[in-house]
């Protein structure tokens, strides 16, 4: 098995309720993987994604509120447009589109949630590590 | 800064700092400091002398500076600030990490680290199109920079940098040369190495000489100034057995326009002018892009207010701490442009285009900036015609 790392971006409302929900619940997760919380998808800008491709990671899932959940407003149209921009970075880089996902979910939607995280791993594990990664020191600031 | 005494020394010396008369020039010059920022270069010049306990001054100012050399212009001493800040900012990148905010929260910065990668296979030529020939292997190369990136990255603001690649590859054409496009073509690293990250800068560089010689490269042709500048005078000096000529793609076009056997079409614009600060003061070709305006029938050009060595720059380099001081500078340049009374600003760094066509859009000024902008080769590669004799 190709070993790969995995980062989840995960938004604080209906998608972390389902990671909770799932955890309640015992769902086997995917290994290799790593979660990060933020407070709205919306949050997350174009560099942060390309910043988790620079530091290493071979895929990102983008987990959102549907559109018309979103606490904020337009969190997830946000996250959507962000998401196409950087695929078309992502291609011309040679990392490939698909190594960005951006899935969405209702609150009470845990096992979708937890299906998707495999789905996730299971697209990047047959796609093998992202040939892409700088070699060197990374910055220190 | 006590532990990086005899680096600070050699920096000192190779910049004639010591030369400095206090005279204050460069601060009376800096845009900067006009604009209204809280920043000094002959204060910095004075601490790195005599006051290097002060670090907290010193390592802010550093990051500070746009390298725009307007003051190296008018410094009776010769003390270029440009280069003595991309020296700090390598020092202090190395011991107290890269500092300096980064616009767009670093994401250019990220893609040309990411372009490091050795087993990078990029698909960065989707734009060539069937109008235009271009090779994958032979003597002459055209180096395409950044523009695709910046195509998709500053889609947002209605700027076009992939038509100077395209029509700097149709004048190639034009003058009966097929350039080699690189598949693997790196960045040039000139942000990376003004940001301090002199690392990566080598490592792009090394990358971008092994796909030049895979390719049977002898020659590369560039148009954007700052990869015209790191390819002519760092590449040689980090690769010592570099053996490419480089070539200012307006100044080949300019000596092959002389020939004659071409004309113009005429442009029924008036236009102004923008020099880039890596082209003009850097790289010291003031004359090229002026020499090729007069060229065009019916074009009416007038200069700015500051010009030529004078000029100011677009308001921000190497994509680092763009703020609200950037833009009184953009402002300020925007204005002088609309001032001579031309309807096209016409530039030759797609940056300047990037940076001014953003403050064109500034909601709250927009009507009183705005203007058409293009770059240099695009004018040309739109007028020009064979004539045939
Ligand atoms: S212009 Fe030159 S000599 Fe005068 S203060 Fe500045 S660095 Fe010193
Ligand atoms: S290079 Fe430009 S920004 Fe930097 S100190 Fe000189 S005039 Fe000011």
């Amino acid at each position: 098995m190709n070993h790969v790392s995995l980062l989840g971006i995960c938004c604080n409302w209906s998608p972390y309720a389902c990671y909770n929900a799932a955890g309640m619940a015992r769902l086997k997760m995917p290994p290799n993987f790593r979660l990060v919380r933020v407070m709205c998808i919306g949050r997350i800008n174009q560099a942060l994604i390309l910043r988790a491709f620079e530091y290493g990671a071979d895929g990102v899932i983008l987990l959102e509120c549907k559109d018309e959940d979103c606490r904020y407003g337009p969190g997830p149209e946000v996250g959507h447009q962000n998401v196409q921009r950087v695929r078309r970075l992502l291609r011309l880089l040679g990392i490939g589109q698909k190594r960005l996902v951006e899935r969405s979910f209702a609150t009470h939607e845990k096992e979708e949630f937890v299906r998707a995280l495999w789905e996730f791993s299971e697209l990047i594990q047959t796609m093998g590590p992202n040939p892409a990664k700088p070699r060197q020191e990374l910055e220190v600031s | 800064m006590k532990e990086n005494g005899q680096e600070l020394d050699r920096i000192i010396r190779e910049h004639s700092l010591y030369q400095c008369l206090e005279c204050g020039k460069c601060s009376a010059s800096c845009p900067r400091q006009l604009a209204g920022k809280e920043y000094s270069p002959r204060l910095l010049a004075h601490k790195l002398i005599a006051e290097r306990e002060d670090e907290a001054f010193i390592e802010s100012s550093v990051w500070e500076c746009l390298t725009c050399g307007l003051c190296g212009e008018r410094c009776p001493s010769g003390v270029n600030f440009s280069r003595l800040i991309m020296d700090m900012r390598v020092l202090l990148a190395g011991t107290k990490g890269l500092k300096g905010y980064r616009s767009h929260d670093g994401a250019l910065h990220s893609w040309m680290r990411i372009m490091t990668s050795p087993d990078l296979q990029q698909e960065r030529l989707g734009w060539v199109h069937a109008g235009i020939r271009v090779a994958t292997y032979g003597p002459v190369a055209f180096f395409t920079g950044c523009a695709p990136y910046f195509d998709i990255f500053f889609a947002g603001i209605n700027v076009d940098t992939l038509s100077i690649a395209r029509d700097s590859v149709r004048l190639l054409n034009f003058l009966g040369i097929t350039p080699v496009l690189l598949s693997n073509e790196r960045c040039c690293g000139h942000d990376l190495l003004w940001t301090g990250d002199r690392e990566n800068f080598e490592t792009l560089c090394r990358l971008n000489y092994e796909e030049f010689k895979d390719a049977g490269i002898k020659e590369v042709v560039v148009s954007c100034p700052e990869c015209f500048y790191i390819l002519s005078e760092f590449m040689p000096e980090i690769i010592p057995t570099f053996d490419i000529k480089v070539t200012l793609l307006i100044e080949l076009l300019e000596q092959e326009f002389r020939k004659g056997g071409m004309a113009f079409r005429p442009f029924k614009h008036k236009v102004t002018y923008q020099d880039p600060c890596r082209l003009g003061r850097v790289c010291g070709r003031y004359d090229p892009p002026r020499n090729l305006l007069s060229m065009i029938p019916e074009m009416k050009f007038r200069e700015m207010e500051n010009s030529g060595r004078s000029a100011i720059c677009c308001g921000n380099n190497a994509f680092i701490n763009c703020d609200s001081y950037s833009k009184r500078i953009q402002v300020q340049r925007l204005r002088e442009a609309r001032a001579t009374d031309a309807d096209m600003l016409i530039t030759a760094c797609p940056k300047c285009m990037i940076h001014l066509t953003c403050t064109m859009r500034d909601p709250l000024r927009r009507d009183s900036l705005a203007m058409e902008i293009k770059d240099l080769v695009s004018v040309l590669a739109d007028q020009i015609e064979w004539t045939g004799k």
